[in-house]
């Protein structure tokens, strides 16, 4: 079916006509694709939302991390567990430097873990101990809420220090920024604290208390041995190279399945996975509200037919073609549903606007070509029939129609 | 330029078939105003839709300026009701929420590929022939029953067609306002040599035309009066 502009533009303008004639019938109509249409955007929004706000947090624990783990197989908190718990290779120095030898590699941080009873000033807690080096606050994104992080020279020199996570500093002492100056005992030795972090949303690092790995050797740590190898890589497109080269390089220390090396974004993409079934269940619900509106513009388009049943006798008297006919109806049913989607879609972005305040929810230009799409498909689909109805009548009947 | 041959149309109301038309068989030329003549139910009106193409015969072949009208499709059919055919209807037929002037200009818009003359021009000419150019944007249920017939009058003339078919375009008309659009389509065939066919209960009526055919039970049963 072929339509010139200039017919397309006298149909649309018909239509508009129309529309004007019946306000609030037309407004109605429409309001039922607007809400159908806001609801599959902020659905969309709000997934979008989720998703964005999951990878933000990732992002801030560094989205370009690789982790090395003793054991074959990666096993979500089994950092938390300590040493010991998972068989395999037990890391040290060497494999510092080998992994440090890698291409790309920016930051290699050796981590020894210990579930520890921290003392201060007479209060006592829970918490861990992390021998890391001085590359973890860059990899981790950690922020300084009072004092300073520990340097290169600390670590070489097996300082006494530490930097405190968020939560232990503020349970050891009245406030966490008090803690800086103060002097923590971890079983058998006793750092000076420097620095603390801001919280970072993640218990297990909020609750640790940071210290030079080196310091570490000796009472709490005398097997000089790490748990994990945290490694930082230059750009997020060699993250995949550079596991192959990590994999390859302890492979001539380590058998197969002693050790496992794994990217954050692994996670991340199952994580996206399990949203995006999410995003579309919601979708899915909110559809409904869309189909509901379609039945409703074929409804009123049936009785506009109904209605204007003697018109269409007339109009085909003095030449209308069936096909003028049918695209006259057609054309008005897709209006009413494209009027009603862009309206339902400028009150989601108003809505998305407003819970921005709050959280991150997005409209993306998806979210709006789906939308136009959508409405205009219901438009023609719910619209097709009764125009059809209204192109087949037999022109001397329409016309007798009181 | 209108030939009918054995041409009928029957209908089924319900299991009953009703033969509106039987087997007429019927020729008007070019520049006639002929008088169609019958009393209500005799098939006139399906007589005068058939030659309109508003409907198509059960049998027989209806030949309009040399083409046989049951080979045509949708297009060309309803092309020959915009450029050819103009109607008149007892019940005027216009449509209420259109303005007169709109009213008149429908046909044009739908002749195809844009009309080559100057319609809203020729629209307003009409009407003021017919005088009703004051009342162009009344709609046409604030006009009095004569002015509406006028306007269904000027709308079948804005293609300019060759024939005008009025299906008893008094009968919801006064006498006087009656004669005149009598008088307006005399004057169309006359002065415009157009081809009036006029279909009409009223004797009174179908002998101001030139001539008359009468039908009973759908058969023409007389063509002089």
């Amino acid at each position: 079916m072929i339509v010139n502009k200039v017919e397309f533009i006298h149909l649309v303008k018909a239509a508009i006509e129309d529309f004007g004639r019946n306000k609030v019938r037309t407004a109605l109509t429409s309001l039922g694709i607007t809400i159908g249409v806001l609801s599959v955007v902020l659905l969309i929004a709000l997934g979008l939302g989720l998703k964005n706000y999951i990878e933000g947090q990732f992002e801030s624990m560094g989205a370009n991390l690789i982790v090395v783990l003793p054991g074959s197989g990666f096993s979500g908190g089994a950092a938390s567990f300590g040493p010991g718990f998972v068989g395999g290779a037990e890391f040290d120095e060497r494999d510092i430097a080998t992994i440090g030898r890698v291409e790309n590699v920016k930051y290699v941080v050796p981590a020894f873990f210990k579930s520890i009873r921290a003392e201060a000033g007479g209060e006592e807690k829970m918490g861990y101990v992390m021998g890391v080096n001085e590359d973890h606050f860059a990899l981790m994104n950690s922020k300084v809420l009072e004092g300073e992080l520990f340097t290169k020279s600390d670590v070489l020199a097996a300082a006494k220090v530490a930097v405190l996570g968020y939560s232990i500093a503020d349970e050891l002492f009245d406030r966490p920024e008090d803690a800086v100056g103060r002097t923590v005992r971890l079983e058998s030795i006793r750092v000076k604290v420097i620095g603390v972090v801001k919280k970072t949303g993640d218990n297990e690092q909020d609750n640790s208390i940071m210290i030079p790995y080196k310091t570490s050797y000796g009472s709490l740590n005398p097997d000089k041995t790490f748990w994990t190898i945290y490694i930082g890589v230059e750009d997020k497109e060699n993250v995949e190279g550079a596991k192959d080269d990590i994999r390859t390089a302890l492979l001539k220390r380590y058998k197969k399945d002693a050790f496992s090396v794994t990217e954050q974004s692994e996670i991340l993409s199952t994580v996206n996975q399990i949203f995006g079934v999410i995003n579309a269940i919601l979708v899915a619900i909110g559809s409904i509200s869309l189909l509901v509106g379609g039945i409703g513009i074929m409804n009123i388009m049936y009785a506009t037919v109904t209605e204007r049943t003697k018109e269409i006798g007339i109009r085909r008297a003095v030449g209308a073609t069936q096909k003028d006919i049918l695209l006259q109806f057609l054309t008005e049913s897709l209006m009413l549903s494209v009027f009603g989607g862009l309206l339902g879609l400028v009150l989601a972005t108003i809505i998305v606007l407003i819970v921005r305040i709050f959280f991150p929810a997005s409209i993306n230009l998806f979210a709006v070509v789906i939308t136009i799409t959508i409405s205009s498909a219901i438009g023609i689909f719910f619209g097709v029939f009764p125009a059809r109805r209204a192109a087949k009548l037999p022109p001397i009947e329409a016309i007798r129609y009181e | 330029m209108i030939k009918l041959d054995h041409v009928s149309k029957s209908y089924f109301l319900g299991d009953e078939e009703v033969k509106a038309v039987k087997n007429i068989s019927l020729t008007i030329k070019e520049k006639e105003f002929i008088g169609i003549l019958g009393s209500s139910g005799s098939g006139k009106s399906t007589l005068m839709h058939l030659i309109g193409l508003l409907e198509t015969p059960s049998s027989g072949k209806i030949i309009l300026e040399g083409r046989d009208i049951s080979k045509l499709n949708d297009d060309e059919l309803s092309k020959i009701r915009n450029t050819t055919v103009g109607f008149v209807f007892q019940s005027f037929n216009l449509i209420n929420r259109f303005t007169v002037l709109e009213n008149v200009l429908m046909p044009v818009k739908y002749f195809k590929g844009g009309a080559d003359f100057d319609a809203p021009k020729r629209a307003e000419e009409l009407l003021k022939r017919f005088g009703i150019f004051e009342r162009r944007n009344f709609f046409p249920n604030k006009i009095s029953g004569g002015q509406q017939q006028r306007v269904a009058i000027a709308r079948a003339l804005v293609m300019s067609p060759k024939i005008i078919l009025a299906d008893e375009p008094t009968g919801n008309l006064d006498s006087k306002t009656g004669d005149e659009i009598i008088n307006i389509l005399g004057s169309l065939n006359k002065d415009f040599g157009v081809t009036v066919i006029l279909v009409t209960h009223e004797h009174d009526i179908a002998v101001k035309t030139k001539r008359q055919i009468y039908i009973k039970d759908g058969e023409v049963v007389g063509k002089y009066l």
